[in-house]
């Protein structure tokens, strides 16, 4: 019992004297305060919070500046869209008196397919334009 | 021991004094001269890695730098200054972590050795490779003790933890590494003398 404890005892200094050896305080870089200064000296390089808080605040300007463009052209959309509703209408009352003296019962159905002629159109007419656009471009 | 430590801590408000004064120049080298070591060596005990300690070292005291003017004394400087190296480590460690899991590769970059220098012989590597394979509580607080030159204090400030914790730490440590040298039979204290042959 003595004897164990003798050993585990001078095994416990032998382990502490290697330990003490083996795990030397590692040596501070030359380099290091150098750069600690340089980059003290360029703060704007690598203060990293402030360049993100620039990125962010730059991007939250895009984002709102995009939500705008995107709400005017939402209100272009739906004023465009009332405005032809009511002239539509407005012509269609005009034009009625004289459509009705010459395509008599026809006159519903020749409106309804003419203002889906003229809506279809109004639909396929800018895709195509920009198609025919990227033909002549390539031939 | 208290007059050290109290002597220490009027060389840190001798630091906070200089940049209130106008002194920054001199804080700064002041700075510099007292912590530069204990940091990096606070981050080659947590990262294992002396590169990545480098440069974490120099992002902590470039932080310490940039916060001391908001330093308001309610810890001590060096705790302040360890909780930030500590924070700046663990980030670290967090993205090391990341950047092991999207590479996929499963193959994880081997640790360098805490030792300061080259190993005296195959004694030292066998016992870095046991070191390295403690739990990692025990072996920061070992490494450290080492590195700090016997200072539990010290080293209980640099992980921000109670005295008692490191010695709890340090005792389980020297159990553990004594276990596997029995296990290993390398438990012969005249193998581990430095004279032996």
């Amino acid at each position: 019992m003595t004897e164990s404890h003798d050993t585990r005892t001078r095994l416990g200094c032998a382990l502490d004297g290697a330990l003490e050896r083996t795990l030397r305080r590692p040596q501070t870089p030359a380099t290091l305060r150098a750069r600690v200064s340089a980059a003290r000296a360029r703060p704007a390089e690598t203060d990293l919070a402030a360049v993100r808080a620039r990125l962010e605040g730059e991007r939250r300007q895009q984002l709102e500046a995009l939500e705008a463009d995107y709400l005017r052209v939402r209100r272009s959309t739906l004023g465009t869209l009332i405005g032809v509703a009511f002239a539509a209408g407005a012509a269609a009352a005009i034009a009625m008196p004289w459509l009705r003296a010459h395509l008599g019962d026809y006159t519903p159905a020749a409106l309804t397919w003419g203002g889906a002629a003229l809506g279809l159109g109004m639909v396929f007419f800018h895709p195509a334009r920009a198609l025919l656009r990227r033909w002549a471009d390539l031939g | 021991m208290q007059a050290a430590v109290s002597e220490a801590a009027e060389r840190d408000r001798g630091i906070v004094e200089l940049l209130r004064t106008g002194g920054e120049e001199r804080a700064f080298e002041e700075l510099l001269r007292r912590y530069e070591g204990k940091v990096y060596r606070l981050c080659c005990a947590l990262l294992r890695d002396r590169s990545q300690a480098e440069d974490a070292a120099q992002e902590s005291l470039l932080r310490v730098w940039k916060a001391l003017g908001r330093y308001d004394g309610r810890a001590s400087l060096s705790s302040w200054i360890y909780a930030i190296t500590r924070n700046r480590c663990l980030s670290a460690l967090e993205r090391r972590r990341t950047l092991e899991s999207l590479d996929g590769l499963g193959e994880e970059a081997e640790p360098a050795a805490p030792g300061g220098g080259e190993p005296y012989d195959g004694r030292a590597e066998q016992l870095l490779a046991l070191v390295e394979r403690l739990p990692e509580r025990l072996r920061r607080s070992l490494v450290l003790y080492y590195y700090e030159e016997y200072s539990v204090s010290e080293v209980a400030l640099m992980l921000g933890c109670p005295e008692g914790t490191v010695k709890t730490a340090l005792f389980r440590a020297r159990a553990a590494l004594t276990e596997m040298l029995r296990r290993r039979g390398l438990d012969d204290p005249a193998y581990w003398r430095e004279d032996a042959p």
